[in-house]
């Protein structure tokens, strides 16, 4: 059975969720579209965040000692190796596999070394700053850096995260970066690995992860030296990587100003749930938003139902993506979610209808008919087990909720039709919080189940 | 009814009023929200109680004992069920009271002849 946007868990049937771990779930096919920001670890009031913090900073200034003790080679090579860390599965990438930096990048970040008196003083404190320096290199290569340099902490973290939550761990080869000696080495260690390309996977913790680095080049640019320096003068991105070359104390500045506005810098979640006024215009929109594709109902249909879902499921769904496929010339959308069995009508799902993904089925329909029944059951018959949610705007006419009873009698399908009022009632409990909003696919379930015969 | 019977009865029929003014209030807020999890086990409490009180005579609905938590009931279901049985209650305490001849108090009968424990007037004989 094939699954969309496959997960660790996911693969080795594991039923935890994201809200309950402390490490980002790696996604197997792709990368996390995150980043190792090391601010959060400087800014975390854990003693052991602010020990890697220092451990990251003094293996990177030591690469500058290196080149500035005409060892340049092996600085060179040392930092080429550092910069892609494919173990972590963060950034960009639709394959996990990402490259390393070319010989003149970092070449020209060691370089920095030498023609920044203060950097050749004192060192970096936030090597984030390279990003301000030097053309080519962004969060992800911040994050990757910063991710071998604490190799040995990620790999002890999870080895233990993988016991508390029955991962697998075969033995695994794995190039870590010995801050001690400076040096790479090769050990074997047991990790988790994925088992599509059977590459080690090394888990991250959730509380350093941000989108974007607080020190950023971007926010550098727009809120800083827009204000500081002739920003008329210097418009392109070359021009104030070079002005910020030849005037460090621009850079000096700014990352103090950065360093006063920690308070403000909290990791970013997977997931964010939208906000209840959010909810509210979403679900109100809804009741007046017309059936069918007239005005691009039905895009804006799936624009609102979409955070809705997500946002109303979570955390007991984590929400996987939304998917397109077409169906004799119809386009067709999905929304998928990870069943991750975090409570009884979930587990129940995974138990009676072998459903490790659900899929809730967009029909922006004024009238629900058999053949919508009829697609949905031959699709998921394929992909997602037995289970399947048709996602409507009015309840279904008697005889087509009738089919619905006589797959469950025939097949042991189970597809339940969940309507604008459904929706509804979800949204006011997502803002009373009375119960939880998942509380009514159970009660859809429940109802469907009482009148199912036997 | 029984003493015993009748002091059950005092103290169903208060907490019954008391959850009633409370979801009522609720209800008129948001009357389509649910209850949540917590109230509902105490009002299902209640209403057990209440239905070992009142006989099948008295009951409001023969199909109806206490809510099922899994069907979501909102503050208005919860609200019109428990003035059904304050109802109930209501004709059951009826049919249980006396008034002494002259008098103007109303007594509770107790194993079939008028006690000492006073109680408030029918609610419907107050409407004539």
């Amino acid at each position: 059975m094939a699954l969309v946007r496959p997960r660790l868990n996911d693969f080795y049937d594991l039923p935890f969720s994201q809200e309950q771990v402390s490490f980002a779930i790696p996604l197997l096919d792709e990368d996390l579209p995150l980043y190792v920001d090391p601010f959060l670890l400087w800014k975390s009031p854990s003693q052991q965040d602010n020990s890697l913090h220092a451990q990251i900073i003094n293996s990177f200034n030591h690469l500058g000692i290196l080149f500035l003790k005409d060892r340049q080679d092996e600085a060179i090579n040392l930092l080429i190796e550092l910069s892609e860390c494919n173990e972590v599965g963060l950034g960009n990438s639709m394959t996990r596999k990402g490259l390393k930096i070319g010989q003149k990048t970092a070449v020209e970040i060691l370089s920095l070394f030498q023609n920044i008196p203060q950097v050749q003083r004192s060192g970096f404190t936030h090597f984030e700053e390279v990003q301000l320096l030097i053309e080519g290199v962004a969060q992800d290569r911040i994050s990757d850096i910063a991710c071998n340099l604490l190799m040995s902490f990620l790999i002890d973290y999870t080895i233990d995260e993988c016991k508390t939550w029955s991962i697998p761990t075969p033995k695994s080869h794995v190039n870590t970066y010995n801050c001690k000696s400076n040096q790479f080495e090769t050990e074997d260690v047991d990790l988790p690995v994925n088992p599509e390309t059977n590459r080690p996977v090394v888990l991250v913790p959730k509380r350093w992860l941000r989108f974007v680095t607080w020190i950023n080049y971007s926010d550098f640019q727009e809120h800083y030296f827009a204000k500081h320096a002739d920003a008329d003068r210097f418009r392109d991105r070359v021009a104030i990587l070079n002005y910020n070359r030849n005037n460090y104390d621009m850079v000096q500045s700014y990352v103090a100003a950065r360093e006063s506005a920690r308070k403000d810098c909290s990791n970013d979640p997977l997931f964010r749930p939208i906000p209840i006024i959010s909810m509210k215009r979403k679900t109100q929109a809804l009741t007046t938003l017309k059936t069918g594709k007239t005005d691009n109902a039905d895009k804006e249909y799936e624009r609102l139902i979409a955070p809705i879902l997500a946002s109303a499921m979570y955390p007991d769904l984590d929400f996987a993506a939304t998917q397109s496929r077409t169906i004799s010339n119809v386009l067709i959308r999905d929304l998928i979610f990870y069943n991750n069995r975090a409570c009884d009508i979930t587990f129940d799902f995974h138990k009676l209808y072998e459903s490790r993904q659900i899929v809730m089925e967009m029909k922006n329909v004024a009238v629900l008919n058999n053949d919508h029944i009829d697609q949905l059951n031959r699709y998921i018959k394929e992909e997602f087990g037995r289970f399947g949610v048709i996602l409507t705007r009015n309840p279904p006419p008697k005889a087509v909720y009738k089919n619905t009873i006589d797959l469950w009698s025939g097949q042991r399908r189970c597809i339940l039709i969940l309507t604008d009022e459904d929706i509804k009632l979800m949204g006011q409990l997502y803002e009373s919080k009375q119960r939880l909003p998942i509380e009514v696919l159970k009660k859809k379930y429940i109802e469907f189940s009482r009148d199912c015969p036997g | 009814m029984k003493r015993k019977d009748v002091e059950q009865f005092d103290k169903i029929n208060g907490q019954l009023e008391g959850i009633y003014e409370e979801i009522t209030s609720m209800s008129k807020k948001a009357p389509n929200d649910g209850v949540n999890k917590f109230k509902l086990r105490l009002v299902n409490k209640v209403l057990e109680e209440a239905n070992s009180l009142l006989d099948n005579k008295h009951k409001p609905f023969d199909d109806f004992t206490i809510f099922d938590e899994d069907t979501l009931p909102s503050n208005s279901d919860v609200a019109f069920i428990l003035a059904q049985y304050l109802n109930c209650m209501e004709n059951l305490r009826a049919e249980n009271i006396r008034q002494e001849d002259y008098s103007v108090q109303w007594y509770w009968i107790i194993d079939g002849k008028t006690s000492k424990e006073k109680t408030a007037p029918p609610k419907k004989l107050n409407r004539r």
